[in-house]
């Protein structure tokens, strides 16, 4: 059967189940990349805090509890195939799921939502969730990632216009990121490194970046080595595990580029060591896929 | 090897001392948590106009936790804690330390030299809490001893909680105000330039490659 319309509801259902796996699970790649990163790890401090980190995280998994306090705020990355048809306020669902979240969530959120203008908190605020919306030419589902943006790693998050940057300038001014960012965003980090195009689309690539599974080069050659020498680069630098030193500052470092001008941003952004994503494609026939 | 320690609170200035840069502490007795600004910026209006604080913190431990307050049969209860970002209570921290006589400090990410010196002064420690590991810490706690400033919301109250081997934690800042993340920031700055020439090396290496696979035609 095809051509069921995705509506309102199922968009809220999953919209809230997503954040709920997203408080309670370390993606299973992640963990198996934290845990290549102790086997090479030279500092005795570090491998302890990784093993801290493996084992909050299958804490987490069995007893279906939060790893972080840091709820973050609600960020989805909806992607829509143009095989289906919707129906309704998709983009309401999008609140009402993340209220329905915040109303029946066991254990409870904490209320990290703020007004940027009066400092106050709560769970709803102008604009929320941060939802963005692409197109998939003839995919029969709706995509939906949703990625909570927490303080640790959120606040670290850079961006800066270059006119015709070399490689070297574009490269230099990723490890300044990340020399300045060091201790805060809970490494092990995943670094994503938007470059080009225009000033907001360096920062969305940065952000797709970031959500790249692990295992997955560039496709382009250049590209690829650069995410390669970078990551490299970046694990030179010695902060390691929560930044009290070691080898492993970064689990993964993805690139994406776009053409632009000569002017020509360079986004980084960064995910703290749980990786927090968790994503679901809703079918055109009805049925849905957690990944 | 790192040492592994076993604290509880109050802890003497001597103790304290002996706590190496790297070592392991699990934390026992009361600890007092927060995670706000405005609660640090209350706490200094006290100090500043000698208003007593709710709970003495003397020879105790403050640290930079949030923290989901909950009921449970009527009492305040909470249901999870984790540690925070301590970086962005720099500016009020010196004067908090010194006053309130802290031996123990912590939560994650560090704080600044101005911090460290008045741990040295004081004789208090950083403990590093790993982020993210608040299924591991809501074992360690014991009970909910009080809240106090229900006006703030949940996470910014200051909370005295009782843990049992509250950890592990890094000693990240020892009370001789040597700090981890200065050391590591400052050496990372030194090797740099280091790693900018081996990245640039590793490019030239990457683009001749790359140009030659291109040139066999072999470049997908």
């Amino acid at each position: 059967m095809t051509d069921v319309p995705i509506g309102h509801a199922i968009v809220k259902s999953v919209a809230a189940e997503l954040y709920a796996r997203a408080l309670r699970q370390v993606p299973g790649e992640t963990q198996a990349a934290l845990r290549h990163l102790a086997t090479a790890e030279s500092n005795p401090t570090a491998r302890r805090t990784i093993a801290i980190q493996l084992e909050s995280a299958a804490e987490a998994q069995a007893q279906q509890t939060f790893v972080c306090s840091d709820a973050g705020i609600p960020v989805y990355v909806v992607r829509i195939g143009t095989g289906v048809r919707l129906q309704g306020d998709i983009r309401r669902a999008f609140v009402d799921g993340f209220a329905s979240l915040i109303a029946t969530s066991d254990p409870p959120l904490l209320p990290h939502v703020t007004d940027p203008l009066t400092g106050e908190r709560s769970h709803a605020g102008r604009g929320m969730p941060v939802v963005t919306f692409d197109l998939i030419d003839g995919a029969d589902y709706l995509e939906i990632i949703c990625s909570p943006s927490a303080l640790g790693s959120g606040r670290w998050a850079a961006l800066e216009v270059f006119s015709f940057p070399s490689l070297a300038t574009i490269e230099r001014y990723v490890l300044e990121v990340v020399l300045r960012a060091g201790a805060q965003p809970c490494p092990p980090v995943v670094i994503g490194v938007g470059i080009g195009g225009t000033f907001d689309y360096a920062a969305k690539m940065a952000k797709e970046a970031m959500l790249r599974p692990f295992g997955q080069r560039h496709p382009e050659p250049m590209v690829a080595a650069m995410e390669r020498r970078l990551l490299a680069a970046v694990n030179q630098t010695g902060f390691g595990p929560m930044g009290t030193g070691g080898d492993g500052t970064a689990m993964e470092l993805h690139v994406e580029y776009s053409a632009g001008h000569g002017y020509t941003p360079v986004a980084v952004s960064f995910n703290c060591w749980i990786n927090r994503r968790a994503g679901a494609r809703i079918f055109a026939d009805g049925h849905t896929e957690y990944f | 090897m790192p040492d592994t320690h076993y604290l509880t609170t109050p802890v003497d200035r001597e103790r304290i001392a002996g706590l190496a840069l790297g070592d392991s502490v699990y934390l026992s007795g009361d600890v007092v948590i927060t995670a706000g600004i405005p609660s640090h910026q209350r706490l200094m209006e006290m100090l500043e106009s000698d208003t007593p604080i709710p709970v003495p913190m003397a020879e105790g431990a403050l640290l930079h936790f949030g923290a989901s307050h909950t009921q449970l049969d009527g009492k305040p209860d909470v249901a999870y804690i984790n540690p925070t970002t301590s970086s962005r209570f720099n500016p009020f921290m010196p004067t908090i330390i010194s006053r309130l006589g802290l031996r123990v400090v912590g939560g994650k990410g560090g704080l600044n030299a101005a911090c460290a010196q008045a741990m040295r002064r004081t004789g208090c420690v950083y403990l590093s809490f790993p982020g993210g590991a608040a299924p591991l810490y809501a074992r360690a706690l014991t009970a909910v001893r009080a809240v106090y400033w229900d006006d703030f919301i949940e996470h910014y109250r200051l909370t005295l909680l009782q843990v049992d081997a509250l950890g592990p934690a890094t000693v990240a800042i020892d009370a001789e105000g040597r700090s981890l993340y200065d050391d590591i920031a400052h050496s990372a700055a030194a090797r740099l330039e280091t790693i900018i020439n081996e990245l640039d090396r590793t490019r030239e290496n990457d683009t001749a490659q790359c140009r030659g696979a291109a040139g066999n035609g072999s470049i997908t």
